[in-house]
C-alpha cells in the first residue's frame, strides 16, 4: 500500500517535474513566470489527442506533434505576452500572462468544448511484480520517459554550445550580449523547450488520466509551480526534485490524511515553504 | 425595467468596491492578488453563515465578516509578501482553489447547492429590503470606501506605499518598513473585498460557490487594468464598465472569458496606464523602462 502509493506519487511528481522545469527555466532567465504554461502542458495533450483520433497517424508522431505545438504556442507566447512588455515593471508581464492563460482557456473551451475527451488509443497495459511490488507498465513507461527528458535537458543545458548560452543569459544577461550571444534568440529558445516539455507532460498525464479538457493545465500549472518553488526558482535540479517530492507529499497525503483535499496539499507545502525556507531546498547551487 | 438598472447599480456598486480593493493591491502596493474573489466569498459566507444559522443582526454580522476576511489576508500576506511579488500571485491563486474547494466539500456550507434565504440587513430597525433603499446602502457603503482610499492614499502612508511600489529599496533606505507597510495594505485590501461580498450576499440573498470562483477574481483584475493601475477614479469607472457593459452583450456570453483575457494582454500592451491612468495617481512606474 505504502510502496504503491509512493509509486503513485512518483509518476505524477514527475509529470509535475517536467512543468516545473519550463517555470524554472524561463524563470532563470528572464526572472518572470509564465503563467500560462499549464495552457500549453494542455495544448500538447489536446493536438496528441485531436491527431490521434483522426485515426491516420502512428502514437509516436502524434506525441512529438504534441510537443513542436505547445513549443510554438510558447514561442508565440513569448512574442506577444512577453517581449513587448520586456524591461517594465514585474507586474505588468505578470498580468500580461494571466491574461494570455485565460484567453488560451476559454479558446480552447470554445473549440473543444467544456467534456473531457478519452485518450483515443487503447493501451494494454499489464501489471507486472518487480520486487514483490505490483508496477504498471503505464507508471513505469511514464516515470521512464519523464526521466529521459529530464536527462535529455541536464545533458543539453550542461553540455552544449545553445545550452551553455541559456546559463550565460541567465546569470547576467547583459554580459552575455557583451560576449556576443542572442539574447533575444536564447529566450526564445528557452521558451521553447519549457514549452515542449510541458506539451510532453500533458500528452503523458491525457493517457494517464485518460481525459483531456480545457481546464486541465490550471492545477498541474499551480503545482508544478509549488513544485518549481519546493526546488528553489531558476534551480533545474531543485525543479526535478521538487516535482517528485511534491507528487509523493499529494499521494500520501491523499491516502493517509483525507482524500477530498488532495489539491489542496500543494499549497499548504508551497506556504509552508516560502515561510521556513523561501529561496527552496536546492537553493546554494546556483549552477543549472 | 427600473428594476433592473436598480439591479445594475447596485452590483456595480459592489463591483466598486472589490475592485478598489484590488486597486489598493495591484496599485499601491505594486503586487497582483489572483484569489481576490476568495476574500469576497469569504465575506459572503461568513456574513451569511452567521446571518442565517445563528441570526446574528446584520451590523455584527458584517463586523464579523469582515474581519473574517483581514485575518485570513493577514495569513496569506505575512509568509509571501516579503517576497518577490509573483509568490503573492500564485499563493493567493492557490487560496483562491482552496476556499472554493472547501465551500464545495463543507456540510456547513450547503456544498455546490451553496446557501439560500439569507436575509435583508435590518439597521435599527430599518430594513434594506427593497432595491431603491438597497442601493442607497450600497452607495453609501461606496461612498465610504472612497472617501477612505482617497484619504489613505493622500496621507503620509499613502505616499509611502507609492514609493515602495515605485522602488522598493529606495523607500527601505528612507526609513519605511516595507514589509509592515504591504501586510497591512493587503489586509485592508482583503477586508474590503469581504464587505464587497457581505453586500452582494444579503443583495442576492442565495450564494454558492460559482460566484467566487476564478472568472471574478479575473474580471476584478480586468476592471483594475481597463480603469487604470494605481487610479481610484479608474477603478471606478473600470467597474461600472465591466460590470454594465457583459449585460448589454447578453448574446456574447460565452465569448466574454476571451475577451477579458484578450482585454489584459491587449491594454498592458498598448495602454498600460489604462483609461485614467494619466490623471493625479498615474503609475509612473509602468515605464520606468528599467529591468
Amino acid at each position: 500500500m505504502f510502496l504503491q502509493q509512493l509509486l503513485n506519487g512518483l509518476t505524477t511528481g514527475s509529470v509535475y517535474a517536467l512543468i516545473a522545469l519550463g517555470y524554472t527555466m524561463i524563470y532563470g532567465i528572464l526572472g518572470l513566470i509564465n503563467f500560462a504554461q499549464g495552457e500549453i502542458y494542455m495544448c500538447g495533450a489536446f493536438v496528441a489527442v485531436l491527431l490521434l483520433s483522426t485515426g491516420q497517424v502512428s502514437f509516436a508522431v502524434a506525441f512529438a506533434a504534441g510537443m513542436a505545438a505547445a513549443a510554438l504556442l510558447g514561442l508565440a507566447l513569448e512574442r506577444v505576452a512577453f517581449r513587448p512588455l520586456r524591461g517594465t515593471h514585474p507586474l505588468v508581464p505578470l498580468i500580461s500572462a494571466i491574461g494570455a492563460s485565460i484567453f488560451l482557456q476559454s479558446l480552447a473551451l470554445l473549440l473543444f468544448g467544456p467534456n473531457d475527451r478519452p485518450f483515443p488509443v487503447h493501451f494494454t497495459f499489464r501489471t507486472i511484480t518487480l520486487a514483490g511490488l505490483p508496477v504498471s507498465t503505464l507508471q513505469g513507461a511514464i516515470l521512464g520517459a519523464a526521466l529521459l527528458f529530464m536527462a535529455l535537458l541536464v545533458v543539453f543545458v550542461r553540455y552544449t554550445r545553445y545550452g551553455k548560452a541559456i546559463v550565460a543569459c541567465a546569470l547576467d544577461r547583459d554580459t552575455a550580449r557583451l560576449m556576443g550571444i542572442n539574447v533575444d534568440r536564447m529566450v526564445a529558445l528557452t521558451f521553447l523547450i519549457g514549452s515542449a516539455l510541458s506539451g510532453a507532460a500533458g500528452v503523458m498525464m491525457a493517457i494517464y488520466y485518460n481525459a483531456t479538457y480545457p481546464r486541465m493545465g490550471l492545477l498541474p500549472g499551480l503545482k508544478a509551480f509549488s513544485a518549481a518553488i519546493l526546488g528553489g526558482v531558476g534551480n533545474i535540479p531543485g525543479a526535478i526534485l521538487g516535482g517528485l517530492v511534491l507528487g509523493v507529499a499529494e499521494s500520501l497525503g491523499a491516502a493517509y490524511i483525507y482524500s477530498g483535499y488532495k489539491d489542496a496539499i500543494a499549497f499548504v507545502i508551497l506556504i509552508a515553504v516560502l515561510l521556513l525556507r523561501p529561496q527552496g531546498l536546492l537553493s546554494g547551487w546556483r549552477r543549472h | 425595467m427600473t428594476a433592473y438598472i436598480l439591479h445594475l447599480a447596485i452590483m456595480a456598486g459592489i463591483y466598486i468596491i472589490l475592485t478598489i480593493s484590488l486597486n489598493l493591491i495591484i496599485g499601491y502596493a505594486g503586487q497582483v492578488s489572483l484569489g481576490h474573489a476568495a476574500f469576497y466569498g469569504l465575506g459572503a459566507y461568513t456574513s451569511a453563515l452567521v446571518s442565517v444559522y445563528w441570526h446574528f443582526p446584520f451590523p455584527l454580522a458584517l463586523a464579523a465578516a469582515v474581519l473574517v476576511s483581514a485575518v485570513c489576508g493577514l495569513a496569506l500576506g505575512l509568509p509571501t509578501l516579503r517576497l518577490k511579488e509573483d509568490y503573492l500571485a500564485i499563493v493567493t491563486l492557490g487560496f483562491g482553489v482552496i476556499v472554493d474547494m472547501v465551500a464545495l466539500n463543507l456540510e456547513i456550507t450547503g456544498g455546490p447547492d451553496g446557501i439560500v434565504g439569507i436575509p435583508a440587513p435590518k439597521i435599527l430597525g430599518l430594513s434594506f429590503r427593497s432595491q431603491p433603499w438597497y442601493l442607497l446602502l450600497v452607495a453609501l457603503c461606496v461612498f465610504l470606501v472612497v472617501g477612505l482610499t482617497y484619504r489613505l492614499v493622500q496621507s503620509y502612508h499613502g505616499r509611502a506605499l507609492r514609493a515602495i511600489r515605485d522602488h522598493e529599496v529606495t523607500a527601505q533606505v528612507m526609513g519605511i518598513n516595507t514589509p509592515a507597510y504591504k501586510i497591512a495594505v493587503f489586509t485592508l485590501a482583503a477586508a474590503l473585498a469581504g464587505l464587497a461580498g457581505v453586500l452582494y450576499a444579503h443583495y442576492i440573498s442565495f450564494i454558492n460557490p460559482e460566484t467566487f470562483g476564478l472568472h471574478t477574481s479575473i474580471l476584478a483584475l480586468c476592471m483594475v487594468v481597463l480603469g487604470g493601475m494605481g487610479s481610484l477614479a479608474g477603478s471606478v469607472v473600470g467597474a461600472v464598465i465591466l460590470s454594465v457593459l457583459p449585460e448589454m452583450l447578453r448574446r456574447f456570453h460565452a465569448y466574454q472569458d476571451l475577451i477579458y483575457g484578450a482585454l489584459l494582454v491587449g491594454l498592458l500592451i498598448w495602454r498600460p496606464e489604462g483609461l485614467f491612468g494619466r490623471g493625479k495617481m498615474s503609475l509612473k512606474f509602468i515605464t520606468r523602462g528599467e529591468e
